[in-house]
This record gives structure tokens, C-alpha cells and sequence, in this order.
């Protein structure tokens, strides 16, 4: 596994990828849709997916010493690095907006969502979409990855447009919590937008292994 | 010692049938794999490589099915595709330090062994070789792993008379300490070179597989070379 990660890494990766990894700070913007910047992230692993693709990376990978999955796998295990060094940068955002800036007027006066612990499980959603629509779609063919991404683009930004209207409902004030207000069901938010994320990805990963099988390289 | 048999393989596409493709490698052998353009090289060795799925048939190897045992399999066998170009910005250095992980056997002597020998650069990046440098950097990788059995693609194919004059005595020295080497190519000097038996394929099935001199006393007319009677045989003319 280690093997497979580190060649993702160093063989397959574009800069790109770690570069776009620094839109976790768009959790500090605001008056700014923070969710754009799980977004980018995404954007960053995709330029990977092209960068593998001219270099012929499936293919070298799959007559490297391990099963097919595995080759499937070091997708996956690349797009969660990937997805939790941002998600660690955006919660370090969060901790910032919960408690040394919760009182900042820009932050106060925001109509869209605020950056607290839900905008971070929702965050994780994110990536989960990615992980289903976009990885999940390109392991189809192995090979295009646009139409994947077309899906991707209207999935992730029909969730995000959702969330930020969430918290004009009446009675849902409370999903856009400052500081430490509603802290347990904040909580229980973000656990609830890691679970997503972590059942979105498992069942993408075990569809891709499937279409992956099928597929004559 | 069979090392690996392909038995009665098939696969469909709309425009091609290879129909029950069987033969076998032995270990300490050379296997010559010869046919023209889509006669069905490719598309046998990619099956034997799980990169394609037959639609029939079984592969194995040491006595066991690909299928199920891919790990184990590619650990102790050697590959080369061609001219393919793998991640064409990196330096080759840093594709092997990858790649050698991956390999309980790795075996660094050889590997700076063929690098010499084969004069590559670990600072090149591949787009910046020849094509033939990117035949000698796949055949490097099958190299230096100590595998039993090695799956060659036209690894002649782009290299100059005298590198692959060093390429086939290489497949002489790994055939004397024991290794199987199956190879398809188009230039038949090679094959009249090195191998010991001959796998020929011609509109999808298995024209002929025995040993070479077998080959010819069955197929060639007297004073014929091998290139000359695969060329009749192509033309359909069978009598020899």
C-alpha cells in the first residue's frame, strides 16, 4: 500500500495537486463561498488524473507486481491525502474562526455560510462527491476523464449552492453557528460529513474496482 | 519444464478473433513469438500480462493461474512493451526508485550492470531519449529483477544492429543461467539468431509451436532461409 501511495506521489502527481492543496485557506475568506476551495482542491487531484494519463500511468501500473485493484487503490489512497491535508488546513481555519476570530465583524457580517465545524463536514462531502462521481467515472474507461468531471462540476456545486442556503431556513439558523455556539451538534455535523465522506469513497472505490477489472488496457 | 502455458486463449473484437492460442514456454529456452502486423501478438501478449481479458482459455504460470496469483507472478517475471513512453518528464533514476520497491528481488548489481551496459543516464528524463533508449530503459526494469521468465514486446524493434546484437547475447547468458525468454519480433535474423523455439501466429491462431529446427525441417524448402519461409507461408504457399 505504502509501495502503490509513493508512486502516486512521486511518479503520477502533478504539483498542481499539492499546490492547490493552499485553497484550504479560503475557510479565512470572508464574505466568500468558503466551500469553492474543497472545490479547488479537487481541481488540484484532477490535474493529476491528466498528468497520469500522458504518461501512460494505468498502464505502467497495472504490470507493476500487484493486483489490478491496487492499482485502483493508489488512486483513492492519493485523492484522501490529498483531501485530508486540505481538510487539516481548513479546520485549522475553523479553530481560528471558532475562537480567536469569532467575534470579527467580517466574519459576523456574512451572508453566506459561516466556516465552522458543518461548513468543514460539508467540506468533506465534497471530496466524497469527487471520490464517487469523478474517480469513480474515470474507472470506467481508465481513460476519460471529462465527461466524469462534467458530472462532478454540476454534483459539487448543486451541494454547495444547498448548503449555503441551509441556514436561511427557518430553524436551521443553527447550522451557522459562531464560536463554540451549538458546539455538540456542530460536532455531530462534522462526524456526520466525515462518515459521507468515508461511505462515498468506499463505495466509489469497490465500483472502480469492478470497472476496473473489466477493462482491456 | 513448462515455466508458463497458454491454453486454447480466445478474445473477440469486432474486427479480429484470436482463436485458440496454446503453447508454452520452458525455463533455460528462448521462444521466438513471430506473426505479421495484427496477427495477434499484442493482444496475446497483453492477455498474458492481464492487461486484456480473454474471452476463453487459461494462462499459467509456475503451475498456477494468472488469474488470482498476479502478485506473485509478476514478482518473478520480466516485462518489456515496446517503445511505450512511461511518465515522459520524469528522470529515469527516480522511475527506478519507484519501481525497485515493488521487487522483493531487485537486484542493484544488475541494475547498474545494464545500465552501463546499455548506456543510459539516470538523469535522462524519457523525452529526452530515443526510441531505442526507451526499449533499453523497459528492458532494464525487466532486467534487474531476477525473474525466471521475461515477456518481451519488439524489444529489437528501434535499436541499432549493434545493440541488439548485445540485447540477444543477453537473452543467451539469462537462458544459460536458466531463465525463460519469450519474445515477439518482425526482423526473423533474430529469431534464426537465439531462439530455440518458435511460436508463430498468423490471422489469430497458432500457425506452428516447436523447437526451431523442427520449424524448419517441417515448413522450410531446402536452402531457405527462415525469412524466406515465413514469407511463402504468409503468401499461403505451404508446400515446401
Amino acid at each position: 500500500m505504502r509501495n502503490i501511495l509513493r508512486k502516486e506521489l512521486r511518479l503520477s502527481a502533478s504539483l498542481l495537486s499539492f499546490l492547490f492543496i493552499l485553497f484550504g485557506f479560503m475557510f479565512l475568506l470572508p464574505g466568500y463561498p468558503v466551500l469553492c476551495g474543497a472545490f479547488f482542491v479537487t481541481l488540484g487531484i484532477f490535474q493529476s488524473y491528466q498528468n497520469a494519463r500522458e504518461a501512460n500511468d494505468i498502464v505502467f501500473s497495472a504490470l507493476l507486481p500487484v493486483a489490478k485493484r491496487d492499482v485502483v487503490k493508489g488512486k483513492y489512497l492519493f485523492n484522501c491525502f490529498i483531501e485530508l491535508c486540505a481538510a487539516v488546513l481548513m479546520a485549522v481555519c475553523v479553530i481560528l474562526r471558532m475562537t480567536v476570530l469569532k467575534d470579527a465583524v467580517p466574519y459576523r457580517d456574512n451572508a453566506l455560510m459561516n466556516a465552522n465545524l458543518f461548513a468543514l463536514g460539508m467540506a468533506f462531502v465534497c471530496f466524497g462527491v469527487f471520490n464517487l462521481v469523478f474517480t469513480g467515472g474515470f474507472f470506467k474507461t481508465a481513460y476519460k476523464f471529462v465527461q466524469p468531471f462534467v458530472c462532478y462540476i454540476i454534483a459539487v456545486f448543486v451541494l454547495i449552492g444547498i448548503a449555503e442556503a441551509l441556514h436561511h431556513i427557518p430553524g436551521l439558523e443553527c447550522l451557522n453557528a459562531f464560536g463554540t455556539d451549538q458546539f455538540t451538534l456542530q460536532m455531530m455535523l462534522l462526524i456526520a460529513g466525515i462518515l459521507i465522506w468515508l461511505l462515498l469513497t468506499f463505495i466509489s472505490y469497490k465500483l472502480a474496482c469492478k470497472r476496473f477489472e473489466k477493462i482491456d488496457l | 519444464m513448462s515455466v508458463a502455458e497458454i491454453k486454447n486463449l480466445c478474445k473477440d473484437y469486432p474486427s479480429f478473433h484470436l482463436n485458440d492460442v496454446s503453447f508454452s514456454i520452458e525455463k533455460g529456452r528462448i521462444t521466438g513469438f513471430i506473426g505479421r502486423n495484427g496477427a495477434g501478438k499484442t493482444t496475446t501478449i497483453k492477455s498474458m500480462l492481464n492487461l486484456v481479458h480473454p474471452d476463453g482459455g487459461e494462462i499459467l504460470f509456475f503451475g498456477k493461474p494468472l488469474c488470482g496469483n498476479e502478485n506473485e507472478i509478476k514478482q518473478r517475471t520480466g516485462y518489456s512493451t515496446g517503445t511505450v513512453n512511461w511518465y515522459p518528464r520524469k528522470k529515469l533514476g527516480e522511475i527506478v526508485d519507484v519501481v525497485k520497491r515493488f521487487y522483493g528481488s531487485w537486484d542493484e548489481e544488475a541494475y547498474r550492470k545494464y545500465l552501463g551496459l546499455f548506456g543510459l543516464d539516470e538523469n535522462k528524463t524519457p523525452r529526452e531519449m530515443s526510441e531505442g533508449m526507451k526499449v533499453k530503459c523497459n528492458l532494464l526494469l525487466a532486467l534487474s529483477h531476477r525473474a525466471e521468465v521475461l515477456i518481451l514486446d519488439e524489444p529489437t524493434s528501434g535499436l541499432d544492429p549493434f545493440s541488439r546484437d548485445e540485447l540477444l547475447e543477453i537473452f543467451m547468458k539469462l537462458k544459460n543461467d536458466g531463465a525463460a525468454v519469450f519474445f515477439s519480433t518482425h526482423i526473423i535474423s533474430d529469431i534464426e539468431k537465439c531462439a530455440d523455439d518458435i511460436v508463430y501466429i498468423s490471422n489469430g491462431r497458432i500457425a506452428a509451436s516447436m523447437p526451431k529446427d523442427a520449424f524448419a525441417r517441417e515448413y522450410s524448402a531446402p536452402g531457405e532461409t527462415l525469412e524466406q519461409t515465413f514469407l511463402r507461408l504468409e503468401r499461403g504457399e505451404t508446400n515446401a
